[in-house]
């Protein structure tokens, strides 16, 4: 495998993808030209199976969304195969005003999360868009195939769009099993696939969904993001509407961990390969939707002793922050580091686990996601 | 007169497609001329021969997207007539990206 002893942070942003590339210690960054321009771009990824190669989840307001490869790290860039919406003629529609007897065509909106599969599979991406639509291709996008049991499930005419839309942006895969899969949608929840992604579990048990009248449902619960602890591929940490949790047992009940904060509303969580059983948060106010506090916090689960740690002072750096979905991404390197991007496109840098923390010196626009292509092997993690 | 594609004995008068500079880099860099008796298919024709432009200008549903816009021969069609605007009298038509974003 190629060598690669840079580390790079992939944004996708609100108007085109950046790279920025660190050096070994981490204290400086080069930022490269943007691409792109112009489009709200929901997620870049690097694919640690194939070092150099990119992928971006596009998403152009006129000419709608597209996959794109870089096979330079983000050199140039190259617009792939996109899937689209299956048609079928007994498809439910998920919006029907005029005539119920009628399926309505809805076409694929934006992308949110593009996957690289197990190393096991080099050819195997995944792919999450909305309308509530999983994807998979096996020959590195050049075609697409339509997950079904998702993309027609059966309950799929009663699941909502969440305020981003109807995304499906979570995708997890099982080191262990390329069989198991854990997936996120707005407004719906998470299940785990045992057999490959023919059928689905909800896994939801624990959850509050805070806005609903049925607090506990198995289904409908808002998940904003969830990533596996590196050393346990059986524990996740959650970010939800209703709040922050833990499981230990893939996902089958889930133990809110957040309220000692109060408000434990936010977006997205890291947890780094090299602190297993640690987790890190942005916790939001729950109404205005950025940094409550009046400046930027990260909060440091500790799932071993069971406590949270402030890593900033009021003082470091004050103002209202918004963070989304993919805005938190971890490293791999020892001591782990870890990257929050705004919305108001700011990238805050910590190079030693939370201990220090630096603004990177470049006013991006609002960020959407952050994501690290590791150095040696080229790998990515979020 | 109106004539549909199936009475027509004669081809489709050729008519201007100009695209704007975005559109170009997915479809022909200068004008091209095309005979359709809809801009449905014209549309059809202009992504037969460029593929790249397919789901640019309509999504796979069928539908004009939400920010193009279509003028024939200097009239905004895209929220009128659309895509089933006849084309049999017209001489030109303009595909471009509306006023939107921010």
């Amino acid at each position: 495998m190629e060598r690669n002893d840079r580390i790079r942070i992939l944004l996708g942003t609100r108007k085109g993808t950046y790279v920025v590339e660190g050096d070994r210690k981490r204290r400086t960054w080069k930022v490269g030209p943007a691409a792109h321009e112009g489009s709200e771009v929901y997620h870049v990824v690097a694919d640690p199976r194939h070092p150099g190669d990119l992928y971006a989840a596009v998403n152009n307001a006129f000419w709608g969304p597209q996959v794109q490869r870089s096979r330079n790290w983000g050199k140039t860039w190259q617009e792939i195969a996109t899937p689209l919406t299956p048609r079928r003629k007994d498809r439910q529609p998920l919006v029907n005003d005029k005539d119920p007897t009628t399926p309505v065509p809805r076409a694929l909106n934006n992308l949110w999360h593009i996957e690289p599969g197990l190393p096991s599979e080099p050819k195997t991406l995944y792919l999450g868009a909305d309308p509530h639509l999983l994807f998979r291709t096996t020959d590195l996008g050049s075609s697409w195939e339509s997950i079904e049991s998702i993309n027609d499930h059966p309950a799929k005419k009663d699941w909502a769009p969440g305020a981003g839309g109807a995304c499906l942006h979570t995708i997890l895969l099982d080191p262990r099993n390329s069989r198991r899969l854990y997936i996120g949608l707005s407004a719906v929840g998470t299940f785990r696939s045992e057999d490959g992604g023919q059928t689905w579990k909800p896994t939801n048990k624990g959850v509050e969904a805070p806005f609903l009248p049925n607090k506990h449902p198995e289904t409908g619960q808002c998940v904003h993001d969830v990533v596996a602890d590196a050393a346990n591929p059986d524990t996740f940490y959650r970010q939800d509407h209703g709040g922050m949790y833990v499981s230990h047992d893939r996902m089958e009940k889930w133990i809110r961990i957040g309220k000692p904060l109060g408000d434990d509303f936010g977006f997205s969580v890291g947890s780094p390969a090299s602190a297993p059983g640690k987790a890190y948060f942005v916790r939001l106010d729950g109404m205005a939707r950025v940094t409550g506090e009046g400046h930027l916090q990260v909060h440091e689960w500790n799932d071993k002793t069971r406590k949270w740690r402030k890593l900033l002072s009021p003082t470091a750096f004050p103002g209202h922050f918004g963070v989304q979905r993919e805005g938190i991404a971890t490293d791999n390197l020892s001591p782990a580091g870890i990257y929050v991007g705004t919305t108001t496109g700011q990238l805050f840098v910590s190079p030693d686990a939370g201990k220090t923390w630096r603004l990177v010196p470049f006013q991006f626009p609002g960020i959407h996601s952050v994501s690290v292509a590791n150095p040696t092997r080229g790998g990515a993690t979020r | 007169m109106k004539t549909s594609r199936s009475a027509r004995t004669s081809p489709a008068p050729l008519l201007e497609v100009h695209l704007d500079s975005w559109l170009r880099e997915f479809g022909p860099r200068g004008n091209e001329k095309i005979g359709a008796d809809s801009v449905d298919q014209l549309l059809d024709v202009l992504e037969e021969r460029y593929p790249r432009l397919r789901f640019k200008i309509r999504d796979e549903t069928g539908a004009l997207r939400r920010y193009v816009r279509v003028f024939v021969d200097g009239e905004d069609v895209s929220v009128t007539t659309g895509l089933t605007t006849s084309l049999t009298h017209a001489r030109a038509i303009d595909i471009l990206h509306s006023i939107a974003g921010g």
